[in-house]
């Protein structure tokens, strides 16, 4: 419950996305929540299950908001430990004002209270940050004896209406919810908004003529089972997002009905911040004078690239409003929000018009700023300069990455654009299927004992190339070998060369080249050889359901991967048995291999097309076949025999 | 007295550190705040190692000050690093934690940062300004300056220099030479007046260090503790001898994780202290650092770890009644205690020595650290009358004890002993799935103390931690193409644990519907048995039967060992700096008796083969015999020690390298035509 959230995502600004979590207890005498009132239909698949809940959000003016989480949890093993415990974060925006709690054994009997000396107080700041004004406090009772039953009341308040809290009953597959409620209540004439996933009907609203009150409330919600692929929790769940229409934060106001408004505040919040020293200036106009949009793009990102760097450091308001591009040149660093804002006023000075653009960064987080629903739901900043044609984005926070790519952090989802009267939900760029691909040469050597050679090269481009790039781009050249060398391609194997290539191409691409000598690769048993030959590129998992799939399939990026394979084999062997060709055809793509041998080469094709998207429930079993088809063929087997 | 000690990742334990500026000595003669242009030519280590920063100079000293009437430790810092590259910038931000006790606390002052860019030619300077220095609370007992220089590029030298003054004067702080970058030149030099005994643990395996002491005489004048007669506190002036050690190092290169090493604390190249005595004029010794049996004394006298050890514990009186209530045998009432305590109480943290907190408290919230709940195991034990005991060690991640010195600092972790008769069995309750008398791997780290009187030592030596695990499988020919076996399984004791906790978790079927994709060929797994899913002391017995499908066409190819073959060779890299350190020896062996399948014929099996490694530290066995329509195989790896030296690790990758390969070859089948 009370989960804290860090925001120490490598790059993160902000302070989006808010964790709620509150209530009222009731502490009284008789007995509570004995566990064997608890429904068998709720106990399967749980480790815990949440017996009441109450979340009381109560917007008392747009610079005061309580909440109120009172929470009454059952935790029926030890895997349900982690949930019977609070974590709560605070800040300079967020103040944390009480927690209690009480511990009850299986019949419903208190056994222990809170006491405020075992509340551990933290801080925040972790290694991600140079500093952070984040907190948390936590506490847990540790009980060990199964069922019991843990009851929680935490109260916070907020200095401003920014952010609201989320609901999620149900916080994932192994809980189950006898019963929870939400319940916020604002001045009758100040505006919530919510968005309601997987909620049956609107919320009851009541009116006593000073304030209206919002209530929703579900009752037994049993336990989910654990789905790979599937989408978002809480888009599977019952989940209610809140928003302000107008809000306040510290001497900024603000409205967010629109993408539009919410734009307009992200402006006027940083608005003013984008004077450059005189020096940075001149050197704008000495690098690109004369030079044409594309060039003063290219050249402006790579000094950014060569004279800043990333450090993150959040206090309060700071979160979300920049410091300001004299600072960023003056010291040669800043977050998100200041390397993106200097990069947008070094744009400026050349003529070029750029924006800061918020986004929900992630590498599998393109699903969560609900484009329907304008609210704070960003984590991140980057820079777009719009163009006739093409946009151009940029990532501000890497040293390295390729002008205008962004990478699976930020590729393909919606994003604030922001501006002072245009501001506007867009899309960034989709890397499509031809995209991103892995194209593969190897041709090894097998010899009598079984050891093999191979010289593999490979050319990754697109989002199939963002793990390489880092990689050879951030660590030392050692580092790069010993990785190769645990990665456990092989049963036991040195790795003899290592090159890599980063390509000039608007798409990024890198050529590698890797060789690897195998010891013992081929089985030698008296007469016969085994080996298979795909060398390098196996599907990871077999897939099966153990129980009805429930949920959609979501899959990530689309992508290509082709293998070319040629093997040389001792002299004198022939096949005993080869693998048949397969050819696999799917909605979710097209799989093949297929091996031939020709005098001692073996020559193995493989391909994979495969793509993205969301498909629905019912197409998981076409999913198996096609998953544990390729993890088959993948590991099929060639049997040599000599004559 | 306690010492502090901070526990932080390796990497900031070198900015855990105090300093000093200069040395005339120094023939590099590295000064802050004066950086040439010629000091940005590349250096060696860029060349060689492509590291993403170097350190050309780190400087430290620690010297004892007089504050107003009392003793305090100076420590101070200077260090000096080049960034190489843009994956060098880390090098620029630094964290330095201080101490709070109560009213005591260590202070950071004359904190400056410098960075320098060659522009032109010329060296421009960027100064750190003082706001720019964030203090984050850590907890209670810690705080850390954070900072990170300005003005920072590829190529950029950062110099930075403070002091540390600490009111902790037994706490000489450490010095570690060897960092994650490659350092040019580290130095440390320490001045310590001879009232305070010192004994300087040096770590330097690969002798890079060299050390230069001088003598000096200073007068102090100072408020102190007589130890004499009257114990009255005395003030006054008094000179003393000093004694100045420089120790120093070049060109060292980045440290190195290794797998198959407990820690990198035990070959990095360091030095620490610890007071063993002070002696004030005119006053006895008075002795610190003492002997094992004072080390035991002390322990079980402090309120923090053995005081209550004691007493009468009447609190615990009703559940050590009710536990023992009708048994007569100490074993027995010792594994029932031990028993309760383990299931009754959770472990929050398993690396204390001392306790977290009174140990009524911790049998009232049923939770504490491993030193909590086995220092209350042991009181429970004494109250039923047995005789038990703290054991006190330092976990594989935390490093080796000291067997000559008795430091407190070096010892993270307690358990408890009982001894019935001359049987002494060693306890620990803060993990669930150990069972009486089972120390858990993470311990076996050599010398170990049993705080008894006479302070025994103990050792937990991984040479003596033997893993054995059989497995017998039957194979034979079923209908439609299908082979059925059965295996029956003694898992090692520690991989019993594991998949006793696993099979709770996720259940017995979803268990062994996972443990069926182990196998190549598409297999099924019915009629599973298993004993001693409850008794934590025994090691798991398993049994199951199997059907899999043959992959046919004519030809069946069975690897004899199916899941359990080995099939990666463990030991990757090419190369070791470090000894490979295994928590265990090992004795695995594996039977199957094959019963060939009707219509079948062998047509080839593998040969067999015995490998030994040194003469007879080890032997790997794979011996295979046909008879008739029958196979007998049988493969033993046998390992008897589990530390081997860096120049051993060739032939120790060889070893495995022949077990994977003979592991993967396979029976032919034949279909009779």
């Amino acid at each position: 419950m009370l989960t804290y959230i860090t925001k120490k995502h490598a790059y993160t600004i902000c302070y989006c996305v808010c964790f709620l979590f509150f209530l009222t207890p009731v502490f009284a005498g008789d007995p509570v929540y004995p566990a064997a009132m608890i429904p068998d239909s709720l106990k399967k698949n749980a480790h815990v299950v949440k017996r009441m809940e109450e979340v009381v959000v109560k917007i008392n003016d747009p610079r005061d908001v309580r909440v109120t989480t009172h929470f009454v949890i059952t935790v029926l093993d030890a895997e349900g430990e982690k949930y019977a415990r609070v974590i709560e974060s605070y800040d300079k925006l967020k103040d944390l004002r009480s927690i209690k709690g009480t511990l009850y054994d299986a019949l419903g009997l208190p056994i222990k209270k809170l006491k405020q000396s075992d509340i551990q107080d933290m801080s925040g700041v972790g290694s991600e940050s140079l500093m952070t004004d984040d907190r948390y406090k936590q506490h847990a009772f540790y009980y060990n004896v199964y069922p019991h039953t843990v009851e929680y009341e935490v109260e916070v308040r907020y200095n401003h209406s920014f952010y609201l809290p989320y609901w999620v009953p149900q916080e994932d597959e192994s809980f189950a919810v006898q019963q929870s409620k939400l319940v916020v209540t604002a001045p009758k004439d100040y505006v919530v908004r919510y968005r309601n996933f997987n909620y049956k009907g609107e919320p009851a609203v009541t009116d006593d003529g000073g304030d209206k009150t919002y209530t929703w409330e579900v009752k037994n919600m049993a336990a989910q089972s654990d789905e790979p692929f599937a989408p978002r929790w809480y888009k599977r769940t019952t989940t209610v997002l809140l928003a302000p229409a107008a809000f306040e934060m510290q001497q900024y106001k603000g409205s967010m009905n629109t993408w539009e408004e919410f734009g307009r505040f992200a402006y006027i919040l940083n608005q003013g911040r984008d004077q450059l020293p005189d020096g940075v200036k001149q050197t704008v106009h000495q690098l690109t004078d004369g030079l044409s949009r594309e060039e003063k793009i290219a050249k402006l990102y790579k000094y950014l690239q060569e004279h800043t760097r990333y450090i993150s450091i959040q206090l309060g308001i700071g979160g979300w409003q920049t410091f300001d591009a004299n600072y960023v040149a003056s010291k040669g660093y800043g977050d998100c929000k200041a390397l993106s804002n200097y990069m947008c006023a070094l744009l400026k000075e050349a003529g070029v018009k750029a924006s800061c653009v918020l986004v929900y960064a992630g590498d599998n987080a393109k699903d969560v700023t609900e484009a329907g629903f304008p609210s704070t739901r960003f984590n991140h900043v980057i820079v777009c300069a719009p163009g006739t044609k093409d946009s151009t984005w940029l990532e501000c926070t890497s040293s390295f990455y390729p002008v205008g790519y962004l990478g699976g952090f930020t590729a393909d989802r919606p994003v604030l654009f922001v501006d002072e009267t245009g501001s506007k939900l867009v899309h960034t760029p989709v890397y499509t299927m031809e995209q991103n691909q892995q194209i593969r040469h190897i041709s090894a050597t097998i010899a009598e004992t079984g050891d093999m050679t191979l010289k593999a090269d490979t050319r990754y481009t697109g989002l199939q190339q963002d793990d390489l790039h880092a990689r050879i781009n951030m660590l030392t050249k050692e580092k790069i070998l010993e990785r190769l060398r645990q990665a456990g391609y092989f049963s036991s194997y040195d790795v003899n060369g290592y090159e890599c290539k980063q390509l000039k191409e608007s798409l990024p691409a890198i050529d590698e080249h890797l060789e690897i000598a195998a010891h013992n690769y081929a089985t030698v048993t008296g007469k016969r050889m085994f080996l298979e030959p795909n060398l390098l590129t196996k599907t990871g998992r077999r897939v099966t359901a153990d129980t009805a799939r429930k949920s959609d399939i979501y899959l990530a990026d689309a992508f290509r991967d082709i293998d070319t394979v040629k093997i040389t084999i001792p002299e004198g062997y022939t096949p005993e048995a080869l693998p048949q060709p397969v050819a696999l055809q799917s909605i979710f793509g097209n799989y093949a291999s297929k091996v031939s041998v020709e005098g001692n080469v073996i020559t193995y094709m493989r391909s994979i097309e495969h793509k993205g998207g969301s498909y629905p429930a019912s197409a998981f079993p076409e999913l198996e076949k096609f998953y544990n088809g390729m993890y088959k063929a993948d590991r099929a087997r060639i049997v040599l025999v000599k004559k | 007295m306690r010492s502090r000690s901070i526990v932080f990742p390796l990497q900031l334990a070198a900015a855990c550190l105090f300093a000093l500026t200069t040395f005339s000595q120094t023939r590099d003669k590295v000064r802050f705040g004066k950086v040439d242009p010629e000091d940005f030519a590349a250096t060696s280590f860029e060349k060689d190692t492509s590291a993403h920063a170097v350190v050309i100079a780190d400087i430290g000293s620690s010297e004892f000050q007089v504050e107003r009437d009392h003793f305090e430790l100076t420590y101070k810092r200077f260090k000096r690093i080049k960034v190489v590259d843009k994956n060098g910038y880390d090098a620029a931000s630094e964290e330095i934690p201080l101490y709070i006790s109560g009213q005591l606390e260590e202070k950071l002052i004359n904190l400056k940062a410098v960075a320098y860019n060659l522009e032109n030619g010329k060296v421009v300077e960027t100064k750190m300004e003082s706001k720019s220095v964030f203090t984050d609370k850590y907890d209670k007992n810690h705080i850390l300056k954070k900072f990170t220089v300005p003005g920072v590029k590829e190529g950029t030298i950062i110099e930075y220099t403070y002091s540390v003054t600490s009111p902790f004067y037994f706490n000489l702080q450490p010095w570690n030479f060897q960092n994650e970058y490659p350092t040019l030149q580290s130095e440390y030099s320490v001045t310590i007046p001879e009232i305070y005994d010192f004994v300087f643990l040096k770590q330097d395996i690969n002798s890079m260090l060299t050390v230069k002491t001088t003598v000096d005489r200073q007068t102090y004048n100072v408020t102190y503790e007589s130890n004499g007669p009257t114990g009255a506190s005395q003030h006054g002036s008094f000179s003393a001898n000093t004694v100045k050690n420089v120790w120093t190092a070049k060109d060292i290169p980045a440290l190195r994780e290794e797998s198959y090493t407990t820690s990198l604390r035990n070959h990095i190249t360091r030095i620490e202290f610890q007071l063993s005595a002070i002696k004030y004029p005119e006053s006895p010794i008075k002795p610190i650092l003492g002997n094992w049996q004072k080390f035991s004394e002390d322990l079980n006298k402090d309120e923090n770890f053995g005081a209550d050890l004691s007493k009468n514990n009447g609190y615990l009186g009703d559940v050590v009644d009710q536990l023992t209530n009708g048994l007569k045998d100490d074993t027995a009432k010792a594994r029932r205690i031990y028993n309760y305590v383990r299931n009754n109480f959770t472990c929050t943290d398993h690396s204390s020595l001392y306790l977290t907190k009174p140990l009524k408290t911790v049998f009232s919230s049923h939770n504490g650290s491993e030193a909590d709940i086995n220092l209350l195991l042991i009181a429970m034990l004494r109250r039923a009358k047995l005789h038990a005991d703290p054991v006190v060690l330092s976990t594989r991640n935390h490093g080796f004890t000291h067997e000559l010195y008795p430091l407190k600092s070096r010892f993270n972790y307690t358990m408890a002993a009982v001894t019935v008769d001359t049987l002494t069995y060693f306890l620990d309750a803060s993990r669930p799935y150990l069972g009486f008398g089972r120390v858990d791997m993470s311990c076996y780290n050599g010398h170990a103390r049993m705080l008894t009187a006479e302070s025994v030592p103990v050792y937990f030596n991984p040479d003596d931690l033997l893993e054995q695990k059989s497995t017998f499988v039957m194979l034979m020919g079923g209908e439609g193409g299908i082979l059925k076996g059965s295996l029956q399984q003694y898992p090692t004791y520690f991989e019993s644990c594991a998949m006793r906790s696993s099979i709770k978790d996720k259940g017995k079927d979803a268990y062994f519907k996972g443990k069926e994709k182990d196998f190549v060929a598409e297999t099924v797994i019915s009629g599973v048995e298993l004993e001693n899913l409850d008794d934590n002391e025994e090691v798991l017995k398993l049994k199951y039967d199997f059907d899999m499908k043959a992959d046919d066409a004519g030809m069946i190819y069975i690897n004899p060992l199916f899941t359990e073959a080995m099939r990666k060779n463990p030991f990757r890299s090419q190369e070791r700096r470090y000894p490979v350190e295994m928590p265990c020896v090992m004795d695995e062996t594996y039977t199957l008796n094959l019963t060939v399948p009707d219509g079948y014929v062998v047509e080839e099996i593998p040969k067999s083969a015995m490998v030994k490694f040194n003469e007879n530290e080890g032997v790997f066995q794979y011996l295979i015999q046909q008879s008739e329509n029958s196979i007998q195989f049988r493969s033993r790896i046998k390992l008897n020690r589990a530390v081997f030296a860096a120049d051993e690790y060739n032939s120790l990758r060889d070893f495995f390298d022949m077990i994977v390969k003979k592991q993967s070859e396979q029976i032919v089948l034949k279909r009779k035509s």
